[in-house]
This record gives structure tokens, C-alpha cells and sequence, in this order.
């Protein structure tokens, strides 16, 4: 008895100390530091990457994961909560678990320093030396662990830029794009601002009311999948006018006006307004209660949607190869009061960062991996799948005889005309389905590779540009005074405000403004969504003063003084890094 | 699942119940050893269940300490700050944050009560059933009803979905019959989301909350029927007079354990179900808990909030205990 009662006391203290054991998680085994990677390695292993921007789970297919097979003789596993649902869920089951993953890719500031704290991170000072690649963006990466102790987070989206330059390509970020065809076809009326659009896209939708496939054409049609701290569409036209959202804040990029979304004469109400407007003239797609982002785009390849607020909605789905040469395709209608917000080029990288769990597998493969990254190489290799990287050299494009990158017709193939079958050698399948899943820029394609002179982004370099002029193109540029570009137009006719990228992250929340946010955002989600599909002026009105009523009492006062004070210190460090620049 | 657990625990009373009666007895016969041996071995036997009770039903009652601290998963309790009462203040301290709970608390009951008051469907439902002629008509629809117990609520939600949205196929031919010009909002509406709510219930639980009347209806003694039959009882009579109270004892304690699940109407239904048009009346005690804790990321509050739970639960098993005491002379506890 004795005896049963000390083997049970014995158990019950070793499993509470491994299960204590497991939640601290320590510091993980200790590395060695290296002078250089191995070129090589034998054993093939499968790892885990936690990859908070990630649309695709499981394990990595096709040409990426070729490249990855054959240079780091493993294959990755992603995990995506974005996959997964439902907000931080899988984020705090893992982090509870004391295991993230063996790569991880997540937000600086509060996320990282948590992770930090609770040893879910390793710090890679060891192996940085080693990461040659890195070295360029030295600055970025010391800036990032300033305050940590150690290495361990990689900046993403790093570029050698001005950080006051605007950091997108030939297009900006946000914009007014429209059915260009049909726009046309009313005979390019003047658009002085936002709301005058309206007029103009109810003729469109007259003009063109059903789409090929039989379905009915609306002007919008939004989706719910992004919402965060408030109605993502809505806020969108708020970035015509330079605005971008910090919080609850609307912030002008430079410095000059800051707005609570619950302000009635703020931007994010006026666009509730324009919706409801909208929608009371019958431009917004019914079905957009419940759709997602999936359904959304494949919507805009058929047709059916005449406004997009990102030309990477628009343009990505419908400009076909085909479509542009009939003069179909979605392009920039001037609004004449706009001035469309355009992130600098961050000087010291992304939101997102690059980590290597503190329980990896094979800490020093994560470190050459990660590194590889940030070579011509692995930016080329690597990029999200709406930034428009040129793919492997060798596969999608070659230097050519003159030295100039120039696509191969597999890359035309897979970039102009809607896809193209990657040959075996390279790991088969489709392209598209070969792209790399982790879908995080390491090196911005804005950026120019040293080998070739040119940047990673093939629709910078003029044996692209030389390839594409169709129909669609000539007619916008002869009516937009010859511009070649969406961002050159901007430029010229001073309708762009650039936010210099000062690489500003908000401190975490207190654990109290924390609760109020989430409770707040709810409430404002809601009962956005619940305005623009209002049935009266009288219920829209009502409504909204039930918003503003609600979320005061939930305390969105207390949480609009963080966000305030945050946005005049993320100002503050966009004319700090102005400065340090320039001079 | 959790109908399964209580019964268990009524069972498991009931064998204790026995049980103390039993040794009480014999305490009072004859006090011997071999009386005590007795009396340990059937301790032993009940054992089990005492542990399963404690690691299932007390042990994580030790989780309320989530409440004390500012909870972050990857800094663990420990690392994690201490705050005292500072959830229950916020909680308490801001009247729109109570207006909420009310809110919440009325959709729980009120969707709760709903539940109960159509819980006579099955046993109607049985009733009928149980008079059709046919065997193989009867058994074909005792499959068809039973079967959507089956079926997850996801995928009801997929058939809801296909059927009610704006696109779906009620719309469509509404619109081509130029009924209607524009599509009705039958999901994203805040009207009558109780009611709608109490219907897929009933059309996914009613032919499998039938199967125990079924089975309480074989078990009734036949020769009643036939002195009633003799008696000149039609068919409408012999429902009315044998089947129905030879039933009320099942449906009684059914209902019992019903109101005794008064707070717990689940989540998945609601999760599903749940937008920004019905969220203000879909929002259920568990599917509130679950939006604040995982989706809006504050484990400890949804802490103090599934505390409430608790403590209301008590409260109205307090209540039903001092009613049933004056009214029968007896207490459940």
C-alpha cells in the first residue's frame, strides 16, 4: 500500500513537472555558432511553418517545393490560421502547446515580443553570422532586435529604397478601378469625387446588366473575410484620399488629419453612406452578405463586379491577355480630388517577420533557409502571390542576348495567359500551383537584383513592357494623357501621397483597451454592415446613432486615445525616418 | 452527448441512493467486519465514478483562476500578470458591457424555452407515427426523420445556405415566378432568428427525440388496448386515454433534464448560423463565451463569463429545489 502510494505521489510530481515543463519551453537546445552553412544536407526532413499570412495548408507542391527539395533537402509543412478560421484559435492552441512550429512567420511587436518572452523563439545570433544574404539588410535586422537581447526575428519585405518612395510597382495599392470597356463606351464622363461615381456606374450597370455566364452585373460587391477593426471595403475609398487606418483612427499619410471612424463627417462614415446609396440604387451585389473573397474573385474573372478598390483584385482577375486585346479590363478612372495613399518602401522591412521556433528540428537548416530567402535567388523564388516576382531564372524567364531579363514563353504563359504546366525537371504540375505558399515577401520585387541591373518584378523591365501594349493599355494612356503607368499618372498629376515607411508598429495594447477593442470592433462590424444594407434614411440615421451610442458605452473613447496617440508617434517616426534618410 | 452525461449522473445517484439505504441498514442490523469488508467493496465499485466525477466535473473548476490574470497563452500562467478582480469590475462596471450580457442571456432562455415548449413534437410525433398501418411506411419515415440527427451543423448550415440565400434556390424561384423583385434575406435578417433557429432544431432533432417514445410506446401493455378496444374505444380515444399518460412518465423526466440544460443550448448552431445582421439575437451564453475568448482573444474574460454560467445554473437549481420542497415536500439536493 505504502509502497503504490510513493509510486503514485512519484508519477503524479513527474507529470506535473513535464507538463509544467512543456508550457515554459525554454530556451531550446544549445546552438553552435557557424561560420557557414553546410552546401549540403543529407537527411530529408518535413517541417512545420506557422505562417500567420498563409492561404494554403499542408505541404508545399510543385516547383517551390522542388527548389526547396533540392537546396535544403526538406519539404515544408505549412500551417495557416488564416485556413483554419477563426481568428487567433489555432495561434494560442499551439502557443499553449509550447510549440509554434519549427519556422515561423508572424507580426512584430506585441506577437513577437510575447513569443519571445515565453521562449517560443530561438534566437539565431549563433547563425547570423553565416547568413550572408542578410547582410545588406544588416540595418533592417538590427533595427528589428534592438531591444530583444538577441536575433531573433527577420524583417520581411526589406528593400534597399528611399523609405520615401512609394514601395508598389507600376500600380498603387489602393485606387478607383473600374470596368474601363464600359466606361468608355459612356464617353469618359468626369468624375469630381467619390460619390459622383455613382451616376457613372449606375449607367454601367444599365449599360451592362447581365455578365457572359447569364449572371446578374453589379457595380460592388463586398465581402466580409478581412474585416477587422472595421468594415474592410469601407475603409477602402478613405485610402483614395491618403488615408490609411491605424486602430480606430483614420490617418492622413502625411501627418496632417487624423479622424475617428466613428467621426459622421469622417471618411468612414461617408463611405457607409456611399454604399447605402449605393445599394438603394441597386449597385451592390445582395450576395455580398455572405460571400467570402473566394466566390468575390471569381466573380470579377466573369465579369460580374464593376468597381475594385485594388488593382489587384480587379485587373489580376479579369485583364486577361485575351479580354485586354478585345479592350475589356479593369483601369484607373481619375477621381479629381483624389490623392491615393502609397506605403513608402519600408527602410526597415514589414510588418511580418521570419522566426525559428525554439524547438526546431534543425535550427541551422531554418537559418540558411531563411537566408536564402534574401538572395536574388529566393526573391525571385519567393514572393506573394499577388506581388508579381519573376520566378526561378531558368524556368519563367532568361537574360537575354542584350543582358536584359526578358520572360520565357513558359513565363508568359504562366503570367500573361492564365497559367502554364512546369516541366518535370522542375517539379511538375501547374505554375500557379508551384507558388510558394508562405505567400511573405522577403525582399520587395520593387527591388533591383545587382546580377541583372533590372528589379525581381518582371513588369518593370522594358522587354515585358515592350510585350504588352494592347488595345486596353493604348486606349487608357491616349485618354490619361499618355501616362504609361497607373503609378506614373499619380505621379505626374500629383494625386499620391506617399506614407514614408518608417517600419512603425503600435505597442501592444494593455490587456483592458485589448478586451474594449474586441468587444468594440464587433459591435462597429456590425452594425457597418447592418447601415449600408439599411431600408430608409430614417433606419441608416438611427443606426448609426445606436453605433456611436453602443460603442461609447463599451468604451471606444478610451481605446480612440491609444490609437490617437499612436498614430502622431507613427507620424512622428515617418518624418524621423525622412530625415535619416535625407540627410 | 450531454443528455448521455446526465442521465449517467441521475443513474449514478440513484445506485448511492441505494447504496447509503443499504448500508444504513445494515449499520443498524448488525455492526461486524465482515459488514464493513461489504461496505468498502462497494465503495470500490462506486469509485470509479467518483473519480471520473472529480477529474470531470471539479478539477476544472481549478481553471476559475484564469479569471485572477491577464492570460497569455504563449507567456503561460505564470508569466502571465496577476489582476485580481479586474475582469469582474469591468464586467459589472460598464452598463453597455451589462446590456449585452442581458442581451445574451435572453437569447439563451428565450431560444432554451422555445426548445422546451416544442419538446411535445417527438412525443406527438411518435404517437402518429405509431399509428400508421404500414410497416414499411412507418420505418421508412422513422429513417428519414432520424437521419438528420446525423448530419452535422456545418453541413446544415450548407443546405440552409444553398436553399435560403440570396442566390439560393427558394430566391431563384421565387424571382423567375416574379414573386418577388428582390432576392428575400431569409439568413442575414434579425427577424424571427429565435424562431428559425427553434425549426432546424426540431427538423434535425425530431425524429430522433421520437426513437424513446417509439420504444416507451412497445413497452405499453397491449391488453390495455384491447379491454379499450372492447370498451368501445375509437383509435383517437385509445391515443388519448392509454398511449398519452402511459408516456408522461418518459416525457416528465425528458423534460426534467431539459430545464435542467436550460443554459446549455450549445454553440455549433448558432457558430454557424451567426452574422452581422442576427448576431444581437443568435448570440447564445456558449457561443458568446466562445466569440470573446477565442475570436476576440481575451481567454480570461471569457473565464468570468463562463463563471456567470456557473453561477446562475446554481442559482436556478437553488430555486427549482426551494419550489419542489414546498410544492412536493422534497429537495433534489
Amino acid at each position: 500500500m505504502k509502497l503504490t502510494k510513493k509510486v503514485a505521489l512519484a508519477a503524479a510530481v513527474i507529470l506535473a513537472a513535464s507538463s509544467l515543463a512543456s508550457c515554459t519551453g525554454g530556451g531550446g537546445e544549445k546552438t553552435t555558432a557557424s561560420e557557414e552553412f553546410p552546401s549540403s544536407w543529407d537527411e530529408e526532413i518535413t517541417v512545420d511553418v506557422f505562417d500567420g499570412l498563409a492561404n494554403y495548408m499542408g505541404v508545399q507542391q510543385g516547383w517551390f517545393a522542388d527548389i526547396v527539395k533540392k537546396k535544403f533537402n526538406m519539404k515544408l509543412n505549412i500551417i495557416a490560421p488564416n485556413v483554419a478560421g477563426g481568428g487567433d484559435t489555432l495561434y494560442n492552441t499551439r502557443v499553449s502547446a509550447g510549440e509554434l512550429g519549427d519556422l515561423i512567420v508572424t507580426d512584430k511587436g506585441e506577437k513577437l515580443d510575447e513569443l519571445i518572452a515565453g521562449g517560443l523563439v530561438l534566437d539565431a545570433a549563433d547563425y547570423y553570422p553565416a547568413m550572408d544574404s542578410l547582410a545588406s539588410f544588416d540595418k533592417a535586422v538590427e533595427r528589428l532586435n534592438e531591444d530583444s537581447g538577441g536575433i531573433y526575428g527577420f524583417p520581411t519585405s526589406v528593400s534597399s529604397l528611399q523609405p520615401t518612395e512609394p514601395s508598389e510597382g507600376l500600380n498603387p495599392t489602393f485606387g478607383p478601378f473600374v470596368r474601363w470597356d464600359l466606361y468608355k463606351e459612356l464617353g469618359y464622363p468626369e468624375i469630381g469625387t467619390l460619390e459622383d461615381l455613382l451616376p457613372v456606374l449606375a449607367d454601367m450597370q444599365e449599360l451592362n446588366p447581365t455578365a457572359d455566364n447569364g449572371q446578374p452585373v453589379y457595380a460592388f460587391s463586398l465581402f466580409k473575410d478581412w474585416d477587422g477593426n472595421m468594415m474592410v471595403t469601407a475603409k477602402q475609398p478613405a485610402c483614395f484620399y491618403g488615408y490609411d487606418e491605424i486602430g480606430f483612427v483614420l490617418a492622413k499619410a502625411d501627418g496632417s488629419d487624423y479622424q475617428s471612424i466613428l467621426d459622421p463627417d469622417g471618411e468612414y462614415i461617408r463611405n457607409l453612406r456611399l454604399y447605402y446609396e449605393a445599394n438603394q440604387l441597386g449597385l451592390v451585389d445582395p450576395e455580398s452578405t455572405t460571400q467570402n473573397y473566394d466566390t468575390l474573385f471569381s466573380k470579377f474573372q466573369n465579369g460580374q463586379v464593376l468597381f475594385s478598390w485594388w488593382p489587384w483584385l480587379g485587373q489580376s482577375a479579369y485583364n486577361t491577355e485575351q479580354n485586354m486585346a478585345d479592350g475589356k479590363g479593369f483601369e484607373m478612372v481619375p477621381l479629381a480630388d483624389q490623392s491615393i495613399f502609397s506605403y513608402g518602401a519600408e527602410a526597415y522591412g514589414g510588418k511580418q517577420v521570419f522566426a525559428i521556433g525554439s524547438k526546431a528540428e534543425d535550427p541551422e537548416r531554418m537559418a540558411a533557409f531563411i537566408d536564402w530567402l534574401y538572395s536574388p535567388e529566393g526573391a525571385y523564388a519567393n514572393s506573394s502571390q499577388t506581388m508579381g516576382s519573376a520566378g526561378p531564372e531558368g524556368l519563367t524567364w532568361e537574360v537575354n542576348d542584350a543582358g536584359e531579363p526578358e520572360l520565357t514563353d513558359l513565363g508568359k504563359e504562366a503570367f500573361l495567359e492564365g497559367g502554364a504546366t512546369v516541366p518535370e525537371e522542375w517539379g511538375g504540375g501547374a505554375y500557379a500551383d508551384g507558388v510558394s505558399a508562405l505567400n511573405t515577401t522577403s525582399v520587395l520585387p520593387i527591388d533591383v537584383d545587382p546580377a541583372t541591373g533590372f528589379p525581381y518584378s518582371y513588369t518593370f523591365w522594358p522587354t515585358y513592357q515592350a510585350t504588352v501594349a494592347n488595345t486596353l493599355t493604348e486606349d487608357w494612356s491616349a485618354n490619361m494623357g499618355d501616362a504609361t503607368s497607373t503609378m506614373g499618372y499619380l505621379e505626374d498629376n500629383e494625386q499620391l501621397l506617399v506614407a514614408p515607411g518608417a517600419s512603425y508598429t503600435a505597442p501592444a495594447d494593455d490587456s483592458e483597451t485589448e478586451t474594449l477593442r474586441n468587444q468594440v470592433k464587433d459591435i462597429i462590424k456590425q452594425y457597418s454592415w447592418q447601415m449600408v444594407f439599411a431600408e430608409s434614411d430614417s433606419q441608416f440615421e438611427s443606426l448609426l446613432d445606436e453605433l456611436i451610442e453602443t460603442a461609447n458605452g463599451l468604451g471606444f473613447d478610451k481605446v480612440l486615445d491609444v490609437d490617437m496617440a499612436n498614430a502622431k508617434e507613427q507620424n512622428d517616426a515617418r518624418v524621423a525616418v525622412t530625415e535619416e534618410f535625407a540627410g | 452527448m450531454t443528455t448521455q452525461a446526465q442521465s449517467q449522473v441521475v443513474l449514478q445517484e440513484a445506485a448511492m441512493g441505494n447504496l447509503s439505504h443499504q448500508s444504513k441498514r445494515r449499520r443498524g442490523r448488525r455492526f461486524t467486519p465482515a459488514g464493513g469488508r461489504t461496505s468498502f467493496t462497494l465503495f470500490l465499485c462506486i469509485l470509479p465514478f467518483l473519480v471520473l466525477a472529480f477529474l470531470f466535473s471539479y478539477l476544472p473548476l481549478y481553471g476559475w483562476i484564469y479569471t485572477l490574470y491577464d492570460y497569455k497563452p504563449a507567456l503561460g500562467l505564470a508569466g502571465s500578470e496577476f489582476v485580481g478582480l479586474q475582469w469582474f469590475q469591468m464586467l459589472v462596471g460598464s452598463p453597455a458591457q451589462m446590456a449585452q450580457i442581458g442581451q445574451v442571456l435572453v437569447n439563451t432562455l428565450a431560444i432554451s424555452f422555445l426548445g422546451i415548449a416544442t419538446s411535445v413534437l417527438p412525443l406527438a410525433f411518435a404517437i402518429f407515427l405509431n399509428e400508421v398501418r404500414a410497416p414499411w411506411f412507418r420505418s421508412s419515415v422513422q429513417t428519414l426523420t432520424a437521419l438528420p440527427n446525423f448530419i452535422s451543423w456545418v453541413l446544415v448550415y450548407m443546405i440552409a445556405f444553398s436553399l435560403f440565400s440570396s442566390s439560393g434556390l427558394v430566391n431563384d424561384v421565387l424571382m423567375d415566378a416574379g414573386l418577388v423583385t428582390a432576392p428575400l434575406k431569409f439568413l442575414d435578417t434579425d427577424q424571427n432568428v429565435w424562431l428559425t433557429m427553434t425549426l432546424w432544431s426540431i427538423w434535425k432533432g425530431l425524429g430522433w427525440g421520437a426513437i424513446i417514445y417509439l420504444a416507451a410506446i412497445a413497452g405499453v401493455d397491449q391488453s390495455l388496448y384491447e379491454s379499450a378496444r372492447i370498451d368501445g374505444a375509437g383509435r383517437f380515444q385509445t391515443m388519448w386515454y392509454i398511449t398519452v399518460p402511459q408516456l408522461m412518465p418518459t416525457y416528465l423526466v425528458l423534460l426534467l433534464l431539459s430545464i435542467a440544460n436550460i443554459l446549455n443550448n450549445g454553440m455549433e448552431q448558432y457558430y454557424v448560423f451567426q452574422n452581422a445582421f442576427n448576431k444581437e439575437y443568435i448570440q447564445v451564453l456558449d457561443l458568446y463565451v466562445y466569440n470573446v475568448g477565442m475570436t476576440g482573444n481575451n481567454l480570461s474574460l471569457a473565464t468570468v463569463i463562463g463563471m456567470l454560467k456557473s453561477i446562475i445554473s446554481v442559482a436556478l437549481l437553488l430555486t427549482v429545489n426551494a419550489v419542489s420542497k414546498r410544492v412536493r415536500g422534497e429537495s433534489i439536493v
